[in-house]
């Protein structure tokens, strides 16, 4: 059995003067943030700023942190919101309406690779609209902790529910299909 | 492969793994939180700095506008001031409650969870 603390006991040694706590914060999550940050924004780019301003926001407003609360939640409520505002400037910025699978289009290379079965399921979650991607990216990282999505995304559970479901029937629907659309 | 059910599509989704993220993102993070360097100076030491140095050029300033007879006036203003603001029994009362409120407040509520967790998060790290 591992000794190692709870996120709550590393967020109150940070904030007693022991900000080494919150690199194993970092090191626990830091990859599931950023899967967020990717599969909501579909660039490297984006996805790497939004995750390191996740971070440095969670550490200068750790005072606010409820105790009790779940550190994950906390810190994908933050990592989302930050795709989000990066998300309206891109639409700000350019004309266009989004794409629907903004920066996904693979090399000549990777359009060579087999498909496999992950690689498959990746590029049909790319192709589903950003609400429902959103959506079954955190049923990914957090399972069937409605309660969770819904407080991150700051919907009713009910709305999470519906989003999953729909989410879920495109999903089946794409990789149904004779194949994965990898433009 | 067909996803037919809900339990295949699930058993799928929850297989996924992660996007792998750029190398040197953990450490960016790490340098900008964790690992940041202190600042020189505490907000207190810079307030401290700061009420320092306007006193000191306020007393350069009397020297020089004055000469020696006013600086000298001023510091026996001020010495007065705090002479009779200490040998007031009720200023003297609310300077020690303030003391030791201080003092109880740091020994009570910070050290003594600190210590113990940071026992635990060496612990852990340790293995």
């Amino acid at each position: 059995m591992t000794n190692s603390p709870a996120d709550g006991e590393l967020v109150t040694m940070t904030l007693h003067g022991h900000p080494e706590a919150f690199a194993t914060l970092v090191e626990r999550y830091d990859r599931a943030v950023y899967h967020l940050a990717y599969r909501t924004l579909q660039n490297v780019e984006d996805a790497r700023d939004a995750t390191q301003e996740a971070f440095f926001k969670a550490f200068r407003s750790l005072r606010t942190f409820k105790p009790g609360a779940k550190f994950s939640t906390w810190i994908f409520a933050i990592v989302y919101h930050a795709s989000c505002d990066r998300l309206d400037r891109r639409k700000r910025f350019s004309n266009e309406e989004l794409p629907e699978r903004a920066d996904a289009t693979p090399g000549p290379e990777q359009q060579a690779i087999d498909l496999d079965q992950a690689r498959r399921l990746r590029t049909a979650i790319d192709q589903l609209p950003e609400k429902y991607r959103t959506v079954i990216t955190l049923y990914h990282l957090q399972g069937r902790q409605y309660d969770e999505i819904a407080e991150v995304l700051g919907l009713p559970m009910g709305t999470v529910k519906t989003h999953l479901f729909r989410a879920k029937e495109q999903l089946r629907r794409l990789l149904g299909s004779t194949e994965v659309t990898e433009s | 492969m067909m996803y037919d059910s809900d339990d295949a599509l699930d058993r799928a989704l929850f297989a996924l793994p992660l996007e792998e993220p750029p190398g040197e993102l953990r450490g960016s993070i790490l340098t900008a939180t964790a690992y940041r360097p202190a600042p020189p100076f505490s907000l207190w030491e810079v307030i401290a700095i700061g009420a320092i140095s306007a006193v000191t050029l306020w007393l350069v300033i009397l020297v020089a506008l004055g000469g020696g007879a006013l600086f000298v006036n001023t510091l026996a203003a001020i010495a007065r001031t705090m002479a009779t603001g200490l040998s007031n029994v009720m200023v003297l009362g609310w300077l020690g409650a303030g003391a030791a409120t201080a003092l109880w407040l740091s020994l009570f509520t910070s050290s003594q969870s600190a210590v113990m967790l940071r026992q635990r998060f060496e612990a852990g790290r340790g293995r």
